[in-house]
């Protein structure tokens, strides 16, 4: 039990004092820093992509593990206002090393996935989400694998959630893609075929058709 | 062929240019759409809803005070983006949310007040027929009488504005955020209570003027604190909320140390809280009959 748990929520690459702080929150949030507790978790998601992926998962449970046990909600509002800071900072960040600014994205995408409101997609989060996306399909982005493979990811996570929230931005969202493929010149045939795979993924509603499914994914294991 | 690239490079143009206008520069979103309004009717179409869009959630940043632009936002909340919180840095419109903490803890309070209106609306309707049975054969007790008859004549005219509903449940919160109200629920089990002894949450669901509503809010507060920690315990009184009802929530403060001798100008309150101590329920139901009616 414990160790499924932690190879779920992958805490592994802490240093063994905040696996334990992280391990205590999750069992008993009201007997931790919960502000301390989201702060390594934002820094850590900042830093390392795999859990940035996946960190939403965690602070799923904490919130619900404090929600239940005092009805509190104090990981939640720092856990947001943290990332909200994160965001504001965000093109110096992305200026600064890609990575990170990557790692943030996937972060915000994932919190909006897991952490819901009576089981809604968080409105406040809809147009930061938006607007990390809008981002990642400008131009000088595009140019990067890094970033269009971000992009891509995070639509195929929680593109149709946020298409419903707002269809019109989606729909101009889709546009700058469209005209990424076909006219950005500087585009990698990878980050080609990406583009490519998210329209078609769109386009058949948020899922691939089996012969697409083949044709972008057996190549790859054959 | 030809115009077609030549279309998608003009769109590739606005779209950028409309991305530049999200990132910001509202007001020069403006005077862009209206140069360019001659070449590109579809494009413009979004502009001129984004232009619509934008004035509407300046508008319903007035939140709470009416229902109708409480709605009106909501659904713009769904399909627009509400600039202040993709535009911090700007100077445009910055709403009276703060942080994103905040925000969506406004959001799950209004997401719960909408869950809790359905619960209500088809608890009513479950209950309705079975009540009116109760009511004829107990007819024990006046005030439950008269309950009832309320409840019938409320069931088609529920409160449903938002923002009241929202602005209830926080008084409400306030009040259940007491220890007293701890104790209260846990020495207390919900089948032992009494009509006109025993605080009773008021029903945000049903319509009463906003003089009765605080009116009978305060009086549940009164009553709840009969149940406040003995004086050992005072300083985490301190901890509850003085937010909103400061001013009675300090007189009951007072009154609730059976030591002080507090001179409080506000004799009343002092008497109601001292009534509910000993149990003699009279003029509180008095009190609440007067307030509701």
């Amino acid at each position: 039990m414990e160790n499924s748990s932690k190879e779920d929520y992958k805490i592994q690459s802490f240093d063994l004092e905040t696996q334990k702080l992280l391990k205590t929150a999750l069992k008993d949030p009201g007997s931790v820093d919960l502000e301390k507790v989201s702060s390594v978790i934002v820094d850590q998601s900042l830093k390392d992509q795999i859990f940035s992926r996946e960190a939403g998962r965690i602070c799923h449970t904490i919130v619900q593990a404090e929600a239940k046990q005092s009805n509190g909600n104090v990981f939640r509002r720092n856990l947001l206002n943290r990332l909200q800071l994160e965001f504001k900072a965000r093109e110096e960040t992305r200026k600064r090393s890609t990575q990170e600014w990557v790692c943030l994205v996937s972060f915000i995408c994932n919190i909006f996935d897991y952490l819901k409101v009576n089981n809604m997609p968080m409105v406040a989060l809809v147009p930061p989400v938006y607007d990390c996306l809008f981002r990642l399909a400008q131009s000088d982005s595009l140019k990067n694998e890094e970033e269009v493979d971000c992009l891509v990811l995070q639509l195929h996570r929680i593109g149709d959630q946020l298409e419903k929230m707002n269809t019109p931005l989606m729909d101009e969202l889709f546009n700058l893609l469209r005209d990424g493929f076909l006219l950005q010149e500087d585009l990698s045939s990878m980050g080609r075929l990406l583009l490519l795979e998210i329209l078609e993924f769109r386009a058949g509603g948020w899922t691939l058709s089996d012969t697409a499914q083949k044709y972008y994914y057996s190549e790859v294991t054959d | 062929m030809l115009t077609y690239t030549a279309g998608r490079w003009r769109g590739l143009i606005q779209t950028r240019l409309l991305f530049v206008c999200v990132c910001g520069v509202s007001l020069s979103l403006e005077e862009m759409s209206e140069q360019q309004s001659y070449s590109y009717e579809n494009d413009c179409k979004s502009d001129e809803n984004r232009n619509k869009g934008a004035s509407r959630w300046s508008q319903c940043r007035k939140r709470g005070a009416d229902g109708s632009l409480r709605k009106a936002e909501e659904d713009q909340r769904c399909s627009r983006r509400p600039e202040s919180f993709t535009t911090p840095e700007s100077d445009g419109p910055v709403s009276r949310v703060k942080n994103w903490g905040d925000a969506v803890e406004a959001e799950e309070m209004r997401s719960d007040v909408r869950r809790d209106m359905h619960r209500y609306r088809r608890r009513i309707l479950a209950v309705d027929v079975p009540q009116r049975d109760r009511k004829l054969s107990s007819g024990s007790s006046d005030s439950r009488d008269s309950q009832n008859s309320k409840d019938s004549t409320a069931k088609g005219d529920i409160e449903t504005d938002e923002a009241v509903l929202v602005r209830r449940q926080k008084q409400i919160n306030y009040g259940k955020n007491t220890l007293a109200y701890d104790r209260y629920i846990k020495e207390v089990p919900k089948l032992m209570r009494e009509q006109g002894v025993h605080p009773k949450t008021p029903n945000k669901f049903k319509k009463y003027s906003r003089r009765s509503w605080d009116q009978q809010i305060k009086l549940w507060r009164v009553k709840l604190h009969a149940w406040d920690p003995p004086a050992g315990d005072l300083q985490q009184i301190e901890e509850i909320d003085l937010g909103e009802i400061m001013d009675f929530e300090l007189d009951v403060e007072c009154s609730a140390d059976p030591e002080s001798q507090c001179p409080s100008a506000n004799a009343a309150a002092l008497s109601l809280a001292e009534d509910s101590f000993r149990g003699t329920p009279k003029k509180m139901m008095k009190m609440e009959d007067a307030e509701m009616s």
